[in-house]
């Protein structure tokens, strides 16, 4: 595709080469930081200590990635957070096909007025309700744990709203004929409106699940310093404390590439699935 | 669908199954600290040490940034860490709170009998004793002899007066060097060196419970650090800190860009870590003089460990029969504690007496001894309910004085009205 | 169909709402049950407008949120238009490359982009201030000056977002029928008026929905001061998401936190009514 356009592009004129200047100008700003990143994890401690920077490091080596699993569980946290966006991401698709397919399929008393409510919590900040949550959770007996940190998120309004919209366009016959066949509603859900939205559904499990890796404020309230449950963005912050600060770019750095990979490996793959989620629900909102 | 929700939750809690939640027969503690991953890797050494001769009892560490320290023992609850590693001005509040357990009378009486009496009371509240202290901390000019040297200046400062003249003389725009360095964003790098230059002044700030910063010593002291910012001795950019009490104010200092600071001897492991073969160059004396001052006095704290209220019964005695372990001249090595051991890593003084005296001779090393000799001068750190607010707030008006915002009598002003709203809001 | 997500949101916001405008009259320490909590008419509120500390602070609070808010979506909006329009041309190559650069930023857990940032930002070690000194331009305090602390914060939140809303414009772009453009340019329009005449008018939803979800955004930063400045210096950056949680949750003071919360919230509500307001009067002209 990107080899295409450069083949088959027009010929650039004077206007066309300044803003080719300005795109590339844009990119390298853009990948800078993590370019940064990445090579600041390689470089020896001393090099990242020194003024001016020094940007290439001359012996570049990975001894702080090795140092990385030595400070944190980094085994552990991958997994917390493999936890933590799987469960959140696997609920989230369930509740939203089934409550999308009702908000969009099902005629009742007061469906706009509930659907209104559910939307407005789109808008609601997570402080908002932080401290009451927080109280609840910890009354349910879920604080400390990742059980704790997963299931207040189980269901989101951003969820139901896309199913709402896509499902709206699954032809009500298709649904008619299997109810006819005798299926159950939950049948219906799962093996005639979850097909015909796939592409929706795998769009929205790829919002899911990079939104929940990434979260901080949650599992930082609710975990309460079991480091044991700490997925991979709050292991990150007890990096800094390592040597007390002294010297230690490029452990921090190492642990940020660590934790950025899984989200961005996900993106280069998926490209088409996140742009194409956010077109479609813009385009349909 | 009320089965599906509830295969969900149950779903959810299987996969979150991991070993943390799950209960075994055994006593189950949890120590709760602040410390650098490879000083907790010595803590869990020492519990190591401690579980082989008790089989029944297993013990992990957490540890959290010193940020999130309170809120997360705040926030534990009854399911929270067993044991936790607390900084003296937070036990009123969670005694208050009921979060924390009072010492068993043993435990209490050994305190009483082998800690000195000031550091015991930080670790009382109205005469019951909630913890065990362990280190205690205090404050200091430390100075780089290098840059003494270059600038021609013989001696440490005594009075505010060579304190100023030596700022100026380390002072030195063109390669952005700050003679006298001032910390911010963070509470009690900013509260402690000012209070230490309060109380070397004659001042305090709090007494009997009762804000006393409206004296004129204390105006005295904002007016230094008014002074010392208008005139470019010291740069308020390069002392900022980050949660973990580390950043600019550490690595300006380490890299011979500010000449002076006051800071508190646990720094010791940051000045060496940053400096290597130069922590030579770090000078330690004591707090410059007041003019209304006599002598030189400093700040101190201490940190305790305290045991959860919210505990079983068979959990709170196991922990306290394991701090007094770990606390007493039975775990470590030459009559002193493991804990002391686990501080002297860090270059963190330990409080108590006996541990005091058998570490005698690494606390004569240079960078320390000016430290043990404040000691004997140095008052606590007002500890009362609403301390941390309160010294939240000191620290606020404090950093708008240090970036120019507001003058030395409107800090004053400010911070008095601060104090005495905040301890009467605490107290009702 | 409706049971999982409407009692998962139930349980997990709209309680936790109610309960945050019910605590907003007591005063509760976040340490005991809901049950503990002592009415005390408005007195929070007064407290938050009153003159002392827990006033101030919480003034000063609002006044970095609001203003945090109204630069990031000042840049973020005619950048995502700027670089929109950048993807979307199709003069020179270089388009897709951008968009995918550009929106891998958003895959990025912020916590490591306020690590990546902060080193950054150093001022001697860092290469931003190194990079200016090539061109002229004296060393700057960044993170470590009152006046630049939360500008500087600004510009990371920038960084990490503007791919998602590039690609909401992009989305609007497309939407835009290109007879509009050649009846434009019969009319003799040329670009600049074709701009404002054309995509301008036509990309106002897409703006519209762009600005209120940078609102929302905005409103949550928290990992970069939580980590980094800690609200600092002076202030400057404590912003509502850290100060209510350090109020709330690690002072306990649930009650006065619980006031921050619903002040914050009532203040989203007028802005958006606001935005949607002015998108409305603009339309019916």
């Amino acid at each position: 595709m990107i080899g295409r356009s450069i083949l088959r592009g027009p010929r650039p004129g004077e206007a066309g080469a300044f803003l080719l200047v300005v795109i590339i100008a844009v990119a390298v700003i853009a990948a800078f930081p993590l370019f940064w990143m990445v090579l600041s994890s390689l470089k020896t401690p001393a090099e990242s200590m020194q003024t001016p920077p020094v940007w290439f490091p001359s012996t570049p080596n990975l001894d702080a990635f090795s140092e990385v699993a030595e400070v944190i569980d980094a085994r552990r946290s991958f997994l917390n957070s493999f936890i933590i966006a799987t469960t959140t991401t696997a609920g989230i698709l369930i509740t939203s096909l089934m409550a999308g397919y009702a908000f969009a399929k099902y005629r009742f008393g007061g469906r706009d007025w509930l659907f209104a409510l559910v939307i407005a919590t789109m808008f609601l900040p997570p402080i908002v309700t932080l401290i009451p949550l927080y109280r609840l959770v910890t009354s349910m007996g879920f604080n400390a744990s990742l059980v704790g940190v997963i299931v207040p998120h189980l269901a989101n309004a951003f969820g139901i709203f896309l199913m709402r919209q896509f499902i709206a366009g699954v032809p009500d016959d298709l649904i008619d004929a299997a109810r006819v066949d005798g299926a159950s509603e939950l049948r219906i859900v799962l093996s005639v409106v979850a097909p015909a939205v796939a592409p929706a559904l795998a769009a929205l499990a790829l919002f899911a699940f990079v939104y929940h890796w990434n979260t901080y404020l949650w599992p930082l309230t609710v975990l309460q310093g079991n480091t044991d449950g700490y997925p991979i963005v709050l292991s990150l912050g007890r990096l800094l404390s390592y040597n007390r600060g002294a010297m230690n770019t490029g452990l921090v750095m190492a642990g940020a590439t660590l934790a950025v990979l899984p989200p961005l490996v996900l993106f280069v793959f998926l490209q088409r699935f996140f742009v194409d989620s956010i077109v479609g629900a813009g385009v349909k909102g | 669908m009320n089965a599906v929700s509830r295969f969900w939750i149950a779903a959810a809690a299987a996969a979150a199954l991991s070993p943390l939640t799950a209960q075994a027969e055994e006593v189950r503690l949890t120590y709760l600290t602040h410390w650098a991953p490879d000083t907790v890797a010595l803590l869990e050494e020492a519990a190591n040490a401690y579980t082989a001769d008790h089989p029944d009892v297993s013990i992990s560490v957490r540890a959290v940034p010193f940020g999130d320290l309170l809120t997360t023992i705040r926030s534990g609850g009854s399911d929270g860490p067993t044991i936790a590693s607390i900084y003296d001005l937070w036990l009123p509040a969670l005694a208050k709170d009921g979060l924390v357990a009072p010492a068993p009378e043993p435990v209490a009486e050994e305190v009483t009998s082998e800690w000195p009496a000031g550091i015991a009371a930080a670790a009382s509240v109205n005469g019951q004793v909630y913890g065990i202290p362990n280190e205690i901390n205090v404050y200091a000019l430390n100075y780089n002899k290098r840059l003494f040297e270059e600038a021609g200046i013989a001696e440490p400062p005594r009075t505010w007066q060579e304190l100023e003249d030596a700022a100026a003389k380390l002072t030195d725009e063109a390669s952005g060097r700050q003679g006298f360095g001032m910390i911010n964003s963070w509470a009690a790098g900013v509260d402690h060196p000012f209070a230490s230059l309060l109380v070397s002044n004659g001042g305090q700030l709090i007494a009997d419970g009762k804000p006393q910063i409206d004296s004129e010593a204390a105006l005295e002291t904002f007016k230094l650090y008014q002074t010392m910012v208008e005139k470019g001795y010291s740069v308020p950019a390069m002392g900022t800190s980050d949660a973990n009490t580390t950043g600019p104010f550490l690595d300006n200092f380490v890299s011979g860009k500010t000449g002076m600071i006051i800071m508190a001897n646990w720094w010791e492991s940051a000045l060496k870590g940053g400096m290597g073969a130069d922590f030579g160059n770090v000078g330690t004396a004591p707090i410059p003089v007041g003019p209304s001052g006599e002598t030189a006095r400093s700040i101190s704290y201490s940190w305790l460990t305290v045991v959860n209220a919210g505990g079983g019964a068979a959990q709170q005695e196991a922990a306290w029969d394991f701090l007094a372990w770990l606390n007493g001249p039975e775990s470590g090595e030459n009559g002193a504690s493991a804990m002391a051991g686990i501080l002297q890593s860090m270059g963190i003084l330990p409080s108590r007496s006996s541990d005091v005296e058998a570490y005698a001779d690494a606390l004569g090393r240079p960078f320390l001894e000016g430290y043990v000799s404040t000691l004997a001068n140095a008052q606590g750190f007002p500890i009362v309910l609403g301390g941390q607010e309160f010294s939240e707030a000191l620290q606020q008006v404090i950093e708008q004085l240090q970036y120019g915002q507001i003058t030395a009598e409107e800090a004053q002003a400010n911070a008095q009205a601060d104090a005495a709203s905040i301890l009467e809001r605490a107290s009702r | 169909m409706l049971t999982p997500a409407v009692s998962v949101i139930a349980v997990f916001i709209f309680v936790p709402m109610a309960l945050t405008i019910w605590l907003s009259f007591h005063e509760w320490s976040t340490q005991t049950g809901f049950g503990a909590a002592r009415y005390v008419g408005l007195r929070n509120y007064e407290d938050l407008f009153g003159p002392i500390s827990v006033g101030r602070d919480f003034q000063r609070a609002f006044l970095n949120t609001a203003n945090y808010t109204a630069l990031s979506v000042l840049i973020i909006l005619p950048l995502s238009v700027l670089f929109g329009l950048m993807v979307h041309q199709r003069r020179v190559a270089g388009g897709h490359v951008l968009r995918a650069i550009l929106f891998s930023t958003y895959m990025v857990p912020m916590i490591a982009v306020a690590l990546v940032w902060s080193k950054l930002y150093s001022p001697t070690e860092g290469p931003i201030n190194q990079v200016l000194s090539w061109i002229g331009i004296g060393p700057q305090p960044w993170l470590s000056s009152p006046d630049t602390a939360l500008f500087s914060i600004v510009i990371l939140n920038v960084w990490q977002q503007i791919g998602y809303f590039t690609v909401l414009v992009i989305a609007g772009l497309t939407q835009i029928s290109p007879s509009l453009y050649e009846a434009a340019r019969i009319d003799g329009a040329n670009r600049i008026q074709e701009f404002f005449g054309v995509t301008l008018p036509l990309l106002r939803r897409t703006l519209l929905f762009s600005a209120v979800i940078a609102v929302i955004n905005a409103v949550q930063v928290f990992e970069p001061v939580a980590l980094i400045t800690q609200g600092g210096p002076a202030n400057a950056t404590n912003v509502l998401t850290f100060h209510i949680r350090r109020v709330g949750i690690e002072r306990a003071q649930g009650g006065l936190g619980s006031a921050m919360a619903v002040m914050l919230m009532l203040s989203l509500i007028v802005i958006i009514a606001l935005l949607f307001a002015t998108a409305r009067q603009k339309e019916e002209r």
